[in-house]
């Protein structure tokens, strides 16, 4: 069947590659990687544990992106009546808060798509994100969740290590501009996170996240993530969210469509005019 | 020729993977079936976050000069593409493909520039939902 392709069809073919390779071709850096095996085990700090620090990129293997129902069937969250009020309301009446530039929290940082850093040191581990966002988690097993915690993005956050595992048991987390992910869904200020990062070799770390709600969700679920290490060069760059946010004026409630996917994006979008042929330099 | 066409294929499909990386959702600010092209005098450009913009003056059909906002991606997205501030200069005629804000003012997403050389790079916000 290749072989009968016509000319015609092969020129299409490499023009596509051509607008293609337009996106790709200059993308030394990409923010997402295919996953890779590793052939180096998990480094370890001076007291043994593994050591967690490292520029992280999330892996094409990831789907659907940035939709926290991720590894439920058909990604369908276990909504309560509340929930689904929740999730309607922040459909229909609520900006992205991310778009305007407010923090993202938790557990929605880890269903993002941007990669992120982590800092560990012994009694303190330092998570830095793409929006020059950060949350300092303290990692001691004696300290204990206040009995009214300050509402937060981020929560009030207790570190402490399970063997080669970094649990951080978060409670205390806002109620207002927050969507728990890129699609919109909601969470209430009774929610629970528990996350168990872990580093299986030199070049991944894993979570797996631990989401309770019993306002809005009728039950507890989780979300697992693996990143990849990115090149010992690579680092966050100063990313000034606020500093022209001119599409502030322009942007409408909601993530807009969810494709069948589980990503949000239209799925038949009208097609651009067709590029302009590149004219010769009369010149050279 | 098999070969090629298996790596041409390919190529496609890794530009057409869905990673979600935007600062906000295509759809909350354009209309996916508001394809237009403008072409125009660049008269601005702010090279900052979340997005870069450029101002285009814009002959409409009465001959008036209309101003446009061009949104695209951030400095750090477009610079790992290869498309960097100094491609933007200040009077030169560019064309921008995209997309119209749903609000209907002159504001798109310029999904697809022509500079003034006839180089095209892409502004689109990658992962965004919007046409790749």
């Amino acid at each position: 069947m290749i072989a009968r392709l016509s000319r015609s069809t092969i020129a299409l073919l490499i023009a596509g590659v051509a607008a293609s390779a337009i996106l790709t071709s200059a993308q030394e850096r990409p923010l997402q990687e295919p996953d890779r095996k590793s052939t180096k085990p998990a480094p370890r700090t001076a007291s043994g544990k593994p050591d967690l620090s490292g520029y992280w990129k999330g892996t094409r293997e990831t789907k659907p992106g940035g939709n926290i129902g991720k590894d439920l069937p058909g990604w369908k969250l276990p909504l309560t009546p509340a929930g689904e009020a929740a999730l309607t309301h922040n459909l229909t009446a609520t900006i992205d808060p991310e778009s305007l530039c407010i923090l993202g929290g938790i557990p929605r940082h880890n269903a993002s798509g941007l990669p992120f850093e982590i800092l560990q040191g012994a009694n303190k581990v330092a998570f830095l994100y793409w929006y020059s966002y950060f949350r300092l988690i303290p990692i001691d097993p004696k300290r204990k969740h206040s009995d009214d915690p300050e509402p937060s993005f981020f929560g009030e956050e207790l570190g402490r290590w399970e063997g080669d595992t970094l649990v951080i048991d978060s409670i205390g987390f806002k109620d207002e501009k927050v969507w728990i992910d890129e699609n919109a869904n909601p969470h209430s200020d009774a929610l629970h996170v528990v996350e168990r990062w872990t580093r299986p070799d030199y070049d991944h770390v894993h979570v797996e996240t631990l989401i309770e709600d019993s306002k809005f969700y009728t039950k507890p679920f989780t979300y697992s993530r693996t990143w990849v290490l990115g090149a010992p060069d690579e680092e966050l760059q100063e990313y000034a969210c606020s500093e022209n946010n001119v599409d502030a004026a322009h942007l409408g409630f909601g993530p807009g469509p969810i494709r069948p996917d589980g990503t949000r994006g239209y799925i038949d979008p009208a097609p651009l005019p067709p590029p302009i042929p590149r004219t010769p330099n009369p010149s050279k | 020729m098999k070969h090629i066409l298996a790596v041409l294929l390919a190529s496609v499909a890794i530009a057409a993977g869905t990673e979600v990386l935007a600062h906000h959702s295509f759809a909350a600010e354009f209309d996916a079936s508001k394809a237009i092209r403008v072409t125009g005098t660049l008269t601005k450009v702010e090279w900052t976050n979340p997005h870069i913009y450029f101002y285009l003056d814009v002959k409409d059909d009465t001959g008036a000069l209309v101003k446009w906002t061009c949104e695209s991606a951030s400095p750090g997205a477009l610079s790992r593409r290869g498309f960097k501030r100094g491609d933007l200069k200040l009077g030169d005629t560019i064309v921008v493909d995209g997309y119209r804000a749903k609000n209907g003012s002159n504001m798109m997403d310029a999904r697809r520039v022509t500079l003034a050389d006839g180089r095209i790079v892409s502004g689109g916000s990658a992962g965004d939902g919007g046409p790749q």
